[in-house]
């Protein structure tokens, strides 16, 4: 049983990050605004690392599974914006269509680019999100270019009060959830021989093979369950907290690079290291924008380089190898 | 054990495997000898099918495995090794052997099959706890040769498993290679271009060239006649 208990330990440093931020954020006026941004950060990068992190594939494309996740929730809200009865039901749903929209695009783009091994899958994945925007504009779908708008229904649902709280304050809190359900997944991946098959995948994709494992299978569920989550949070951080989407914001690949380098910074394929990336990018990227506006993305730049020089396996990965021979080490995944 | 009819395949619109057949027998030693571009590692992976086959007929115990998906093949017992180092660099011996058992059927005899590994190989027991990437080459490839027996296979087909070793080493491959035919039981098939070694070990060659077969007999015959050994072994 203790031993048992013990492979879960490594979400306890988790959970108190989380809890910090909350209470920060709860407790310092003026600062839920960043709080909720690096929530978002936290949450986007560890959906991301599941399949970057735990493959070593890299997706360019994203973001296109918070782009239709966002559209999921705003398909719900919308279509059922006349039963008001459904009340806080209408968001469930609105959740599993973002997850159950994700998970189709995410077969989609799997079974063809996952045949496709390392630098051929990038450059396949790059045209993803590009290509599901204009098929959104061009073929008229969700109102095409000119977005879909629906604050009145949130308001109309959930009644004007709950609605401003929902944007406000629950839908960060439904990205904090959605981030520490993402790290326990990840950590039972790790305990399981999905996670074993993931590392020997990452590592040598023929070796893997020749030991029996079935290399697309295990790609295809890291890539749906990391997929699933990044709707979750387009939804979420998106949809709800601002209710109203247009193809070119949500289909930004912006947001790809920005995952890239949270998960990369804290340590791909770590458990804590999408968090530790997360609260140093986004607290840098926001002093930053206020001590040195549009000088951030070139410091970023070469922040990258420098990590990726001296130490690629990230901060989370660097401490792992220092912690090895200490008390710590249960601690640190 | 292992049958292989006419069997075709390539890369893109290039045909690499022009119908070569062969057959591999239960518990013997069988080499398949040819130069460089021969279509010998592509064969291997036609059979365990991570290269398609185009045509032709893989049969394994009589039964026809030839679209067969290779974890699939792995579980039924064939076993590759591959070219070249195949090994996790960042992980202890003991965790890369421990990998190879990672099928169900061979997790269930994980400390069987570690014994006999680490009585084949003593020197992989020493250096249990060190990093696979550390060893030197001929400790790396006893790695990638106890990682597939850890599969616990009864074929084992191994690409050219002496490449790249020094002299010492390449005779300690060898050695090993009769070990699993002796002392395990196991059908070996083996690619080679080292000729004198292979055809000391082997009982039975095949000896391919730009993608078929060329020749073939029991090892005394292929070593007395010169025909073939001048034309396409360069012995």
């Amino acid at each position: 049983m203790n031993s048992k208990l013990k492979k879960y330990y490594p979400l306890l440093p988790v959970c108190v990050a989380y809890l910090i931020l909350f209470l920060v954020g709860r407790n310092v006026t003026g600062i839920w605004q960043l709080v909720s941004t690096l929530l978002f950060y936290c949450a986007l990068g560890q959906a991301f690392n599941i399949f970057l992190g735990m493959t070593g594939y890299v997706d360019f494309g994203y973001v296109a599974f918070l782009g239709v996740g966002t559209y999921g929730m705003a398909t719900a809200v919308t279509g059922l914006a006349g039963y008001e009865g459904l009340g806080v039901g209408v968001i469930v749903i609105g959740f599993a269509l973002a997850v159950i929209m994700a998970t189709l695009l995410s077969m989609a783009v799997g079974a063809v680019a996952l045949r496709l091994r390392g630098a051929y899958f990038a450059i396949a994945t790059i045209g993803v999100n590009e290509g599901f925007r204009y098929l959104i504009e061009g073929a008229n779908l969700w109102n095409g270019s000119s977005g879909m708008i629906f604050t009145a229904e949130l308001n109309q649902i959930l009644g004007r009060d709950l609605a401003g709280r929902v944007m406000t304050f629950w839908a960060d809190i439904l990205v904090l959830i959605i981030g520490v359900a993402a790290a326990v997944v990840t950590l039972l991946y790790m305990n399981s021989k999905i996670g074993y098959a993931l590392t020997a995948l990452r590592e040598d994709e023929d070796a893997a093979k020749v030991m029996g494992i079935h290399v697309t299978k295990f790609k295809i569920i890291a890539f749906i369950t990391s997929a699933s989550f990044a709707g979750m949070v387009g939804a979420a951080s998106w949809a709800l907290k601002t209710p109203y989407v247009f193809p070119p914001e949500v289909f930004e690949i912006h947001y790809t690079i920005e995952a890239i380098i949270i998960v990369m910074l804290g340590g791909a394929g770590t458990l804590m290291g999408p968090l530790v990336g997360a609260l140093i990018y986004g607290v840098s990227k926001y002093y930053l924008s206020i001590f040195l506006p549009g000088f951030q993305l070139f410091i970023f730049a070469l922040v990258i380089i420098v990590i990726i020089v001296l130490f690629p396996e990230g901060v989370v990965g660097v401490l792992k190898g220092k912690t090895r021979n200490n008390r710590l080490k249960q601690l640190i995944l | 054990m292992l049958k292989i009819e006419k069997l075709e395949s390539g890369y893109g619109a290039m045909q690499v495997l022009w119908q070569p057949s062969l057959e591999v027998s239960r518990g013997s030693i069988t080499a398949l000898l040819g130069p460089n571009g021969a279509g010998k590692s592509t064969l291997l992976s036609t059979v365990l099918n991570s290269v398609k086959p185009w045509g032709g007929k893989v049969y394994y115990k009589g039964e026809d495995v030839t679209y067969t998906p290779s974890h699939k093949k792995v579980h039924k017992g064939m076993a590759l090794v591959p070219e070249g180092k195949h090994l996790f660099p960042n992980m202890t011996v003991y965790e890369n052997l421990a990998m190879g058992a990672y099928l169900d059927k061979a997790l269930a005899h994980k400390s069987e099959s570690l014994d006999l590994v680490y009585t084949l190989f003593p020197r992989l027991k020493e250096r249990h706890s060190q990093m696979a990437g550390l060893l030197s080459g001929g400790e790396q490839q006893m790695v990638t040769i106890s990682r597939s027996l850890m599969t616990k296979p009864e074929l084992i087909m191994l690409d050219e498993p002496s490449q790249g070793l020094a002299p010492k080493l390449v005779s300690e491959v060898f050695e090993t290679i009769r070990k699993m035919k002796y002392d395990i039981g196991l059908t070996i098939l083996l690619v080679e271009q080292n000729v004198d070694a292979s055809l000391d070990s082997a009982d039975y060659v095949y000896i391919m060239h730009e993608g078929s077969i060329k020749a073939e007999g029991v090892t005394e015959k292929i070593k007395e006649s010169k025909d073939i050994t001048s034309t396409y072994l360069g012995v």
